[in-house]
């Protein structure tokens, strides 16, 4: 039963989407109480509007609230490194390191989404750890989105959603971008505020490296056409392992006849086996949290009127 | 005005963090008379600690709190330059925050404590944190072939402890309605880590704090202007329930415990922390 007129208002199952402690305050409400079967000690509680897992559209609006998260796509084919990429920020973040980036850490309302893919990289006992599990491709209009926030200094918090996309739709999405099983894709095309495209290095320097070149340079070539401008990093995941000259530079060739791409080289290998930060991850992370929105530009006034209306000139 | 109920200090924090030793230490002090911080009025409800009290004054620690006790005690306080104020002990039991966390709900008495208190201490007892290598931490020797079974398929995720706290300072937050944007002055956190003689650490609380639970430690620094981090020991030293301590009985209990100072320093003064908040809140009026 759901008895907020709102359709992204899932209470009194969660808190009111709105932010009313007291629901009945909320004009929303249609007012419906709980029946006299439930509970009736516990009306007056209140409930969290987040879920602690991966935010889905709905829950998004509840950290959009104060402000437009920057949105952060990670794009590339299946078994790239993808989620253990955003596993790596995690348990870096969980050391506290983001203070070697100039940032501190200041909540997450995903933790629990953070946690089941950061966990199988712990070790428990009795259990070695190991890399997260192949992101489930299920059908979908949104991918998973795990929030992060950091403040720099005494600036104002900043909101970050991390997108964990399936490899498989991108796979899809390059071939057709408004095919029936594109949608989620599609969504991070039309929404990131940045783009992280992985190049997995072992499947470059593996058996099907052909078929891995070809799949990267097609989701290269269709993020060419969709990136509207916005920030973009060429990411060589697994970096610890080497592949040919020729396969570096097809791969580069295909990034790079966009402009202002960044490049990374990442590996949860560090490069001295004992520094405990992996390679290149920080440095990355530093940079998607440095990157800016692109801002409208307004034109440049050549009028000599100070009227506001005709600041740009008249119609003729 | 420095009516007491617009200075309440809450008291919050998960079960065996020794919350009710350290009430069952304060009380006495906050007895004598011409202490800094002296009890100005009749508390309510102190049976759980004047019980531990007892078992402390014959040497052997006091029992777990029961469930049960789910009536506040409240303590009303006043400091040398008379500003009053109540210390609200609400769950001597711990419990009632481990519900609050697992059911992601708030109750209406919750709401109330939170919405009106201008300080949350917050009890933290680091020897219980539990603190996991990972790949990154510790590489393994050959990535591609784990020798030993693989890890366990998590069905439930369990947080980690420092997720949890975070997230359950994000849900007394969010009852509080505070605007996490720009860095908080109220309400005021100090946060106490307690059973402070399990840590044998000359390091200064804050480090200690960083080197224990470092991303709780990132988020309390991000989201609080100033926050009191202080290292607390209220016994100063661990009691058994059964063997009691010769020391103790010799001595009382009023001569053991101390607090260290966020710059390190160590004093046996057990209501330094509460001296500090209410510095803090009379300068906030």
């Amino acid at each position: 039963m759901n008895s907020c007129s709102r359709a992204t208002c899932y209470a009194p199952d969660t808190g009111c989407s709105l932010g009313f402690l007291d629901r009945s305050k909320c004009p929303s409400w249609s007012g419906a109480e709980l029946s006299g079967t439930e509970d009736t000690s516990r009306v007056d509680d209140v409930l969290m509007p987040w879920s602690a897992r991966a935010l889905g559209l709905v829950d998004a609006g509840f950290v959009a609230g104060r402000g437009k998260p920057f949105v952060v796509g990670i794009v590339g084919p299946e078994n790239a490194g993808k989620t253990t990429l955003l596993a790596s920020w995690f348990l870096l973040l969980s050391r506290g390191l983001a203070s070697k980036i100039d940032r501190r850490f200041a909540g997450s309302y995903s933790f629990e989404g953070w946690e089941t893919v950061a966990g199988t990289m712990r070790y428990h006992p009795g259990y070695l750890p190991q890399f997260p599990p192949h992101t489930s491709s299920k059908e979908g209009r949104a991918p998973g989105l795990l929030h992060l926030a950091f403040r720099h200094d005494a600036d104002p918090v900043r909101s970050y959603l991390f997108a964990d996309a399936p490899g498989e739709w991108f796979k899809k999405w390059a071939v057709d971008s408004q095919g029936p099983e594109s949608a989620g894709a599609a969504w991070i095309a039309q929404h990131a505020d940045l783009f992280l495209l992985t190049a997995d290095r072992d499947a470059l320097a593996g058996e099907h490296r052909g078929a891995a070149r070809g799949t990267l340079q097609l989701i290269a070539k269709r993020l060419m056409s969709e990136r509207r401008g916005r920030p973009l990093a060429l990411v060589w995941t697994k970096a610890d392992v080497s592949i040919s000259k020729e396969m570096e530079t097809a791969v580069r060739n295909a990034v790079f006849t966009m402009s202002e791409v960044g490049e990374f080289a990442v590996s949860v290998v560090g490069n001295d086996q004992n520094n405990g930060i992996g390679a290149g991850l920080l440095e990355l992370l530093q940079w998607t949290l440095d990157c800016k929105r692109n801002t409208a530009v307004l034109p440049v006034v050549d009028r000599g009127t100070c009227d506001p209306l005709f600041m740009f000139g008249m119609r003729r | 005005m420095t009516n007491s109920s617009s200075n309440s200090i809450l008291l919050i924090g998960e079960s065996d963090v020794g919350k009710t030793h350290y009430g069952a230490q304060l009380l006495k002090r906050l007895m004598v008379s011409d202490g800094e911080v002296k009890m100005n009025g009749a508390a309510t409800n102190l049976k759980p600690f004047e019980a531990a009290l007892e078992n402390l004054t014959e040497g052997v620690a006091a029992e777990h709190t029961p469930t049960s006790s789910y009536l506040d005690s409240i303590w009303p306080i006043t400091n040398r330059a008379g500003l009053h104020a109540q210390l609200v002990w609400p769950d001597y039991g711990g419990e009632q925050i481990r519900t609050m966390f697992e059911s992601r709900r708030v109750s209406d008495a919750w709401r109330e404590r939170i919405l009106q208190a201008q300080a949350w201490m917050l009890f933290v007892r680091l020897q219980r944190i539990h603190r996991t290598e990972d790949i990154l931490s510790r590489p393994l020797a050959d990535l591609k072939n784990p020798k030993v079974a693989p890890a366990p398929t998590l069905e439930a995720v369990k947080l980690s402890d420092q997720s949890r706290l975070v997230e359950l300072m994000q849900m007394l937050l969010y009852v509080r309605k505070a605007d996490t944007y720009r860095r908080l002055r109220t309400p005021r956190l100090v946060l106490l880590l307690t059973c402070w003689d399990e840590l044998d650490t000359a390091r200064s609380p804050t480090d200690t704090l960083h080197e224990f639970l470092p991303m709780l430690s990132d988020f309390v620094a991000a989201t609080w202007e100033s926050p009191l981090v202080m290292g607390l020991s209220a016994l100063g030293r661990s009691l058994q329930p059964k063997r009691p301590d010769p020391d103790y009985i010799a001595r009382g209990p009023e001569n053991f415990g101390y607090v260290v100072l966020p710059d390190g320093l160590r004093s046996e003064d057990l209501t330094l922390p509460l001296k500090m908040t209410l510095s803090d809140l009379s300068h906030a009026i």
